[in-house]
């Protein structure tokens, strides 16, 4: 609903509500904008340190470093860069913001006024904000040069008294991206940060290409696949006092994984309506229980299955398949509940108001509302989260979690190249079906 | 306030966004039985949001509101669901499931008066499967009972929400902008439903409209709203041009719709 035209204004201490908003948006967008140049700043020594020793000869200095002037000069450039920006065009910081420069007449604002408005600034800002003083909503700044950084849902800026308020939005169009300063600028910082993720990788094409031959060798004995111990259980080999061929442990990783997300989806299901924005409402018990869940969610899905494993190889026994099951669970738990509960939050509202209207509790409101709506993608997160601990589970045999990676891995250490080709093999036939049957289900569960 | 009223609305007022918008201020009025009392204004003027305070679905800021012997701005909300089955509601954009067959939509009015274990089995009584039947009779699409919500035309849709209101058996219906996303000639017939559910079960209708030819054809009373306010109480045929432009404002032209 639009603001009302009677509607009061609150007021708090001696700024209103909206000055106080928009002096937040003012600060926000100007640090944005400083931001963005001291990180320019920042890749541009970067760059003069990594070139330096590469590129150019003799070099005189191992690193180059900023000598303490150098500090306050990039400081104060970086600022007036930022100023001189925001009075050239629209920034990244003002579009982020949703702020705009405008003239009182609504035209064009003269280069004159902008250079003036810089000017200005120099004082209004660095001493004290004493520009500020006067009229907080209103810099001396703006003043001097005429214009207002204005909310951009404000079409028009209003500054004589006696301008007529304009009804109505007038909804400029908005202008294409890359013919603006703050798209040219995106694109810009993402070529930069590119480029710099580039050196710092250490990504070294030569190395790909001149010691391919070495890499070959391996992948010639693993395209060559040994299938002697596919249904045959290896002599040598023994996981907790027992012999397994390829087959047994692919048929228990199968069930490991089964299981695994079974039990994650079954408490991820009904946690994750404690997870949604939507459900819990604004009451402080609401929002408490919220955060708990969503901080579980993020907690346990932040901290590595690998790692879960490993504490889980160490309680109940290592290469146990018990202990990868109890890895796995604890990952598909938050990492569904954390996609299950976005779910929620993305329903359409209308059923879940017609079930309260007709008297319906929260659980009704869940069953007839809500869980209609999200079928759907439970079922598709669901089977999807299965192929993943298919595969994830591969990687955890390394740290003892049991199943077909136990194989992986000791083939891997004996060296038996051929016979790890086999094991791979079996592993990306399992992920094949299961992805056509995972498809097959979805269309015939899910409609 | 006025006792003897079938629902009695005293000084309500609801403000939205810490003190920012005012949407209803100091609304009093009361609605006898069997009235169909037609609420019109322009978007904004805060229809919804009277609609929705009465079954507080959404929270009035202050002022109370009396249906039949309950103070409902007093129920704690287990109560509060309670008082809510016997006021059906009808929304403007259906608000169905639209995964759901007609049937489990039609059978979701009844929801207030099904035990929660037995709903969270899908279990509903012969009795309400019965009535669901006999809703869907009613609005004419008992053969669509087993029909996806979303094979519906837009018409369909909102006389299957019908039908799920009716399921509450309800003395009271609060229908919010019932035809504004329907085209003419479907909204008249729809409309008729309203009025028959009205004349023959005697339900009080309470109804925002957008047209005032569809007030004006249906409203045995209309009150208009605006800015929060109310700026008439009346019969339909004393709304002149002069009211007219009161209400919409002085640019304002009526526009027909049959």
């Amino acid at each position: 609903m639009d603001q009302q035209p009677g509607a009061p204004k609150r007021t708090e201490g001696y700024l209103s509500h909206d000055v106080r908003a928009l002096l937040k948006r003012r600060a926000m967008s100007f640090l944005l904008d400083w931001i963005v140049w001291g990180y320019i700043a920042f890749a541009v020594m970067f760059f003069l340190n990594h070139y330096w020793y590469t590129w150019i000869p003799g070099h005189w200095y191992d690193t180059l470093t900023l000598p303490p002037w150098g500090w306050f000069l990039t400081i104060l450039a970086t600022l007036e860069l930022a100023v001189v920006c925001r009075n050239t065009g629209r920034t990244l910081g003002m579009r982020a913001f949703g702020l705009n420069l405008r003239s009182a007449s609504g035209q064009r604002i003269p280069w004159g006024r902008r250079l003036l408005r810089i000017g200005v600034w120099q004082v209004s800002v660095p001493l004290a904000f004493v520009g500020f003083w006067i009229d907080p909503s209103r810099p001396l700044h703006d003043r001097a040069a005429g214009t207002a950084l204005l909310p951009a849902e404000q079409a028009r800026a209003d500054l004589e008294e006696d301008s007529p308020n304009t009804e109505e939005e007038v909804r400029e169009p908005e202008k294409r991206a890359l013919t603006t300063q703050w798209g040219v600028m995106s694109l810009f910082l993402f070529g930069l940060t590119f480029w710099l993720g580039w050196l710092i990788i250490e990504a070294n094409l030569t190395a790909l290409m001149s010691r391919a031959d070495k890499a070959g060798d391996l992948f010639r004995k693993i395209a060559r696949p040994d299938f002697r111990y596919f249904i045959r259980e290896d002599p040598i080999f023994t996981l907790r006092r027992g012999s397994y061929a390829i087959l047994d442990l692919m048929v228990l990783t199968l069930l490991m994984t089964l299981l695994s997300t079974v039990i994650g989806t079954a408490i991820a299901f009904p946690l994750s309506f404690f997870g949604a924005r939507n459900l819990m409402g604004f009451h402080p018990i609401g929002i408490a229980i919220y955060t708990i869940v969503r901080g579980f969610f993020n907690i346990f899905r932040a901290i590595e299955t690998l790692l879960w494993a490993t504490i889980f190889a160490v309680w109940v026994g290592w290469g146990s398949p018990f202990a990868g099951v109890l890895a796995l669970t604890i990952h598909t738990v938050a990492a569904l509940g954390k996609l299950f509960s976005e779910q929620v939050e993305g329903i359409e509202a209308g059923p879940v108001e017609a079930v309260r209207a007709a008297g319906g509790n929260f659980l009704q409101v869940i069953r007839y509302a809500i869980i209609p709506q999200v079928m759907p993608a439970y079922w598709a997160f669901t089977l999807y989260r299965w192929d993943i601990n298919v595969r994830m589970s591969t990687v955890i045999a390394l740290v003892g979690a049991g199943g077909v990676g136990t194989l992986l891995f000791y083939y891997k250490n004996e060296g038996m190249w051929s016979i790890v080709g086999a094991v791979v093999i079996a592993i990306v036939a399992v992920v094949w079906i299961m992805d056509y049957v995972s498809g097959w289900l979805r269309e015939k569960i899910v409609r | 306030m006025d006792s003897s009223a079938h629902l009695a609305i005293d000084r309500l007022t609801k403000v939205y966004e810490r003190g920012q918008v005012v949407a209803l201020k100091d609304l009093s009025f009361a609605v006898d039985k069997g009235e169909f009392l037609v609420v019109i204004g322009l978007s904004g003027s805060g229809k919804s949001t009277l609609l929705r305070c009465i079954n507080r679905l959404i929270e009035p800021t202050s002022g109370r509101i009396r249906f039949e012997d309950l103070e409902l701005t007093r129920l704690p909300s287990s109560q509060m669901r309670r008082a809510r089955r016997g006021m059906g509601m009808v929304f403007q954009h259906f608000n169905l499931v639209m995964r759901s067959t007609v049937l489990t939509n039609v059978l979701t009015g009844r929801l207030g008066y099904t035990p929660v274990w037995r709903s969270m089995v899908g279990w509903f009584s012969k009795a309400d499967h019965d009535l669901a039947m006999r809703s869907l009779e009613r609005v004419g699409l008992e053969e669509k009972a087993y029909v996806r919500a979303d094979e519906l035309s837009g018409g369909q849709q909102q006389r299957v929400g019908i039908a799920r209101a009716l399921m509450q058996q309800p003395k009271l219906l609060l229908v919010d902008e019932p035809v504004s996303a329907l085209d003419p000639a479907t909204s008249n017939s729809i409309m008729q439903y309203f009025e028959e559910v009205n004349r023959e079960d005697g339900v009080t209708v309470l109804t925002s409209l957008h047209f005032l030819s569809l007030a004006r054809r249906f409203g045995t009373r209309i009150i208009a709203l605006k800015d929060g306010m109310m700026v008439f109480d009346g019969l339909p045929s004393e709304i002149d041009n002069d009211r007219f432009q009161e209400i919409y404002g002085e640019d304002a032209e009526e526009v027909e719709v049959r």
